[in-house]
C-alpha cells in the first residue's frame, strides 16, 4: 500500500475539514466509545449513527470510493474473527453485532482521520500531555515513513531489475537484504538528523 | 492481529489499557534514563523502518505472501525499552492514520504487539543465544513472540464474551503458529543481513539491569495470567462465575452460560491443540522465571 | 572587525584512527563568500562540521576554531550554533519536523522564542525564501528545491553571521539552482560553501579554497584557481566551461 494515499484528502476545504480539531476528536471518541462499549444493542440508534456518518461523509467532499477503499482495507481481520462467532449458539446475533459495531466505529475514525491532517492530531497529543519523547518519536515516524517507503521501493526495484525468475529462497534473501539495508540507512539517517537538530541549538534537557 | 472496535467489552478494554499504559510508561522512563541523546532520533527512524519493513511482501506461493510483524527484530536491534516505544508509535500511527485497529482496542493492540511481542522475543533471545547459537535463538524468539501475542489476543476476545475460547484459540493460535514460522525465517534473514554488513549496530545497546528484566517478565506474565490462565486452567467454571458476578454484557453472560463443551468445531481438534499450546506457554513462562532466578543468584554470587 | 571564521592549525582523526584534517588554518572575513572545493573524501564536510562543534567524539577544550570571536567549545555551543547556520547535504535529514512551520520554528524555539514573536519570525523567514503560505505543508509534499529553501529558512530564522553550506546545489534542477543562487546572493552573512558545482564557485564566490587529503592546497580568487587546469586535474576536479566563456582568449 502506498502510504501517500492516506494523506491525500486531509487538507480539503469542506465544512467537516473546517471543524475545530479538538471538538472533532472528542466527538469521534464519544461516538466510538459509546458504540463499541455500550453493552446493549439499540439497533435504531445504530441506524441513526450510521445515517449521521453517511451525511458527514457526503458533506466532506471526499470521493466515496476513497472512503470505501479505506473501509475495505481494514475489514478482513474483523470479518474473519466475527465469522468465528457463527460456530456458536446465538452466533448470528453476535456476528452481526460485532460487524455493525466495528463498521460504525471504523467509519467514524476514517471520517476523522481523512478530514484532519495527522500533524493536527499530533499537536492534540502534545496538548494532551503525552510524554515529549513519545510524541517526538511519533512525529519522526510520520515524517520519515514516506522517505523510507520511497527508499525501500527504489531498492526493491533495483533488486528486481537484476534478477530473473529466481528461486523463492533467493527472493527471500534479496528482500531480507533490502530490509537490512533499510535499517542500516535508517540508523545512519538518525545520526545525521541528530547532527541537524544539534546544529539548530537542540540540547536534551 | 489488529483488533477492531466493537470486539472487546469494557472490562477488557480497560484492563488492556492499563497494562499497555504501564508497559509504555516504564519503557519511556527507561529510554529517558538510559538512551544517549544522539540515539533519540533512532527511535522514530526505527519505528518508520518497522512500518516500512511490514509492507515488504515475502512470496509464500499460491499467490499469497507473508510479511514481517517486527517485534523480535525491534527488540534485538534496540533492546526492550526502546523496542516497546518504537513499536508503540507504530501501533498508534496505524490506528490514527491508517485506521488499522480500533480506538477502544488500542490498549489491547498496544499490549499484544508493542509489549508482549518484543518483550517475549527479548526474554527468549537473551538467554538462548548463549546456549544454542544466535540464529536459532532469533528464530525461536520470533516464533514464540508471535504465538504468545496471538494467544493473548485470543484470550482477550474470549474474555470479552464475543467468541468462545475453544473457537478463537485454535483459530488464532493455529494461524499464528504458521505466521510465526514466516516471522522466524524473515527475522533471522534480516538480522543476518544487518550482522553481515554492520555488526556493530547489533551491539550498540546499553546493558540492562536485572530489575528491569524481572519487571518486563512480570508484565508479560500478568497478561498470561489475566487472559490465558482462566481458560487454560482445568476449572472452566471460574470465568463463568466471574462474569456472572461482575454482570457485564448480558449477551456475553448468555453465551458463557451455554454449555461450552457442546461446541463442535468441524475439522479442528481444538482441545488437543489447546493443550499443546498451553503446554508451550507454560514452558515459556517457567523458562523465563528460571532464567531470571539464575541470573539473580549468579549476580549475587559474583558481587559477593 | 573580528573575522567571521578563524581556524588555526585544526587537526582531527576519525574514530578509526585515520587522519581527516592535518593542521588546517584559514580565516573568513565578515560577509565574505568562500568556496571549499576538492575531490570526494577530501575532508570538506568534516571541516564544516567543526565550525559548530558537531563531532561529538572530539575533545573541544583547546579548540582551534573561532566563530565571530567565540571559541567553539561546549560552553559556547549555544551561542556558536545560533551564529552558524548549517545547511546539510540532504534536505531530508534537515527537515525532521512534520510541518514546514514546525521545522522553521525549531531553531528559534531552542533559543527560547515562542508565541506571536516566533510566528512572526517564521513568517519573515519563509517570505525571505519565497515560501509564504507553506506553513502547514508536510515536507513530503514539497519539491526538492522547495525542501532546500525550507531548510534555508530554518537557518536564516536565527539570523546567523556565518552560513556553512554542504553541497547546496546537488540534486536541484536548473530552475531550483537558479533560485537558490539568487537567494544566497541577497544574504549578508559570511558563506562557506563545500561544493562540486564549479559554476556556483565562479559566479557566486569571491574566493576558493582547494582542499585535498585534509589539507589546504591552494587559496585564491576562483577565476585564477579554477583556470589552472593541471592543478584542477591533479585534485579530481576540472576547469569549468564557464571560464572559457568569460575569458575567450585565455590558453586552452
Amino acid at each position: 500500500m502506498n502510504p501517500e494515499f492516506i494523506d491525500r484528502y486531509s487538507r480539503l476545504d469542506s465544512p467537516v475539514h473546517k471543524l475545530p480539531v479538538g471538538s472533532k476528536i472528542v466527538a469521534a471518541l464519544v461516538l466510538v466509545l459509546g458504540v463499541a462499549l455500550w453493552p446493549a444493542v439499540p439497533w435504531q440508534l445504530f441506524g441513526a449513527v450510521g445515517a449521521l456518518l453517511l451525511a458527514l461523509m457526503l458533506l466532506s467532499q471526499i470521493p466515496p470510493r476513497f472512503l470505501l477503499r479505506r473501509l475495505l482495507i481494514a475489514e478482513p481481520f474483523a470479518l474473519s474473527i466475527a465469522a468465528l462467532a457463527l460456530f456458536q449458539p446465538g452466533g448470528w446475533h453476535i456476528f452481526l453485532v460485532m460487524l455493525t459495531k466495528s463498521t460504525l466505529c471504523l467509519a467514524a475514525m476514517i471520517l476523522l482521520t481523512a478530514t484532519t491532517p495527522f500533524t493536527d492530531l499530533l499537536a492534540a497529543l502534545r496538548r494532551a500531555r503525552i510524554p515529549v519523547v513519545f510524541v517526538t518519536t511519533l512525529a519522526l515516524l510520520y515524517r520519515y515513513l514516506f522517505v523510507l517507503a520511497d527508499e525501500s521501493s527504489r531498492m526493491r526495484r533495483a533488486r528486481l531489475s537484476r534478477s530473473f525468475a529466481e528461486h523463492r529462497a533467493h527472493q527471500w534473501r534479496a528482500l531480507a537484504t533490502v530490509a537490512g539495508q533499510l535499517f542500516i540507512r535508517a540508523s545512519g539517517r538518525a545520526e545525521r538528523i541528530f547532527a541537524a537538530m544539534s546544529a539548530r541549538g537542540w540540547e536534551q534537557k | 492481529m489488529h483488533i477492531p472496535d466493537g470486539f472487546l467489552d469494557a472490562k477488557t478494554a480497560l484492563t488492556t489499557g492499563v497494562l499497555a499504559a504501564a508497559g509504555l510508561g516504564v519503557a519511556l522512563r527507561r529510554v529517558r534514563e538510559t538512551l544517549p541523546p544522539q540515539r533519540l532520533p533512532l527511535l522514530g527512524l526505527a519505528a518508520a523502518f518497522i512500518f516500512v519493513a511490514q509492507m515488504l511482501n515475502f512470496p509464500v506461493g499460491g499467490g499469497t505472501s507473508g510479511h514481517l510483524v517486527g517485534g523480535a527484530l525491534a527488540a534485538i536491534l534496540l533492546g526492550p525499552a526502546a523496542a516497546v516505544v518504537a513499536l508503540g508509535a507504530v501501533i498508534i500511527l496505524q490506528c490514527l492514520l491508517f485506521n488499522d485497529g480500533g480506538v477502544t482496542a488500542l490498549g489491547a493492540n498496544l499490549f499484544n504487539m508493542a509489549v508482549v511481542t518484543p518483550i517475549t522475543a527479548w526474554l527468549v533471545f537473551q538467554p538462548l543465544t548463549r546456549f544454542i547459537g544466535r540464529r536459532t535463538a532469533v528464530a525461536l524468539a520470533a516464533w514464540s513472540s508471535i504465538v504468545l501475542a496471538a494467544i493473548i489476543c485470543a484470550g482477550e476476545l474470549a474474555w470479552s464474551g464475543r467468541v468462545a475460547w475453544r473457537l478463537v484459540l485454535p483459530a488464532m493460535g493455529g494461524i499464528h503458529a504458521l505466521i510465526g514460522l514466516g516471522e522466524a525465517f524473515i527475522t533471522t534473514l534480516v538480522l543476518g543481513a544487518i550482522a553481515a554488513a554492520r555488526p556493530e549496530l547489533l551491539e550498540a545497546n546499553a546493558p540492562i539491569r536485572r530489575r528491569e528484566v524481572i519487571g518486563w517478565g512480570l508484565l508479560v506474565a500478568l497478561g498470561v495470567v489475566l487472559f490465558i490462565a482462566p481458560f487454560a486452567c482445568p476449572w472452566p467454571d471460574g470465568l463463568e462465575k466471574v462474569a456472572a458476578r461482575l454482570g457485564f454484557e448480558h449477551h456475553a453472560a448468555n453465551m458463557l452460560h451455554a454449555p461450552l463443551s457442546d461446541y463442535a468445531v468441524p475439522g479442528l481438534k481444538s482441545e488437543k491443540l489447546g493443550t499443546i499450546l498451553a503446554g508451550i506457554i507454560g514452558t515459556l513462562a517457567v523458562f523465563v522465571l528460571a532464567w531470571a532466578t539464575v541470573r539473580l543468584v549468579g549476580r549475587k554470587n559474583a558481587e559477593n | 572587525m573580528t573575522n567571521a571564521i578563524e581556524v588555526k592549525n585544526l587537526r582531527y582523526r576519525y574514530p578509526d584512527g585515520s587522519e581527516a584534517l592535518r593542521g588546517v588554518s584559514f580565516s573568513v572575513g565578515a560577509g565574505e563568500r568562500v568556496a571549499l572545493i576538492g575531490p570526494n573524501g577530501a575532508g570538506k564536510s568534516t571541516l564544516l562540521l567543526h565550525l559548530n562543534g558537531l563531532l561529538p567524539e572530539r575533545a573541544m577544550e583547546n579548540s582551534a576554531v573561532q566563530i565571530a570571536g567565540d571559541a567553539v567549545t561546549p560552553a559556547n555551543f549555544s551561542k556558536v550554533r545560533k551564529n552558524v547556520g548549517f545547511l546539510f547535504q540532504d534536505p531530508e535529514d534537515q527537515l525532521f519536523c512534520p510541518t514546514v512551520f514546525e521545522d522553521v520554528a525549531f531553531g528559534p524555539r531552542q533559543f527560547g522564542l515562542h508565541g506571536a514573536e516566533l510566528a512572526a519570525k517564521v513568517g519573515a523567514a519563509l517570505a525571505q525564501v519565497g515560501l509564504t503560505g507553506y506553513e502547514n505543508r508536510p515536507p513530503h509534499h514539497l519539491s526538492r528545491g522547495e525542501k532546500r529553501r525550507v531548510c534555508l529558512a530554518g537557518v536564516l530564522v536565527c539570523s546567523p553571521a556565518v552560513l556553512a553550506l554542504d553541497e547546496p546545489t546537488t540534486d536541484l534542477d536548473p530552475r531550483g539552482r537558479r533560485e537558490l543562487k539568487a537567494l544566497l546572493r541577497e544574504l549578508p552573512a559570511a558563506q562557506i560553501i563545500a561544493t562540486h558545482d564549479l559554476e556556483l564557485v565562479v559566479e557566486h564566490c569571491s574566493r576558493a579554497i582547494l582542499f585535498d587529503r585534509g589539507a589546504i592546497i591552494a587559496d585564491g580568487p576562483p577565476a585564477t584557481l579554477l583556470a589552472d587546469e593541471p592543478l584542477m586535474l591533479a585534485h579530481g576536479l576540472e576547469r569549468p566551461h564557464i571560464l572559457s566563456h568569460h575569458h575567450p582568449h585565455s590558453k586552452t
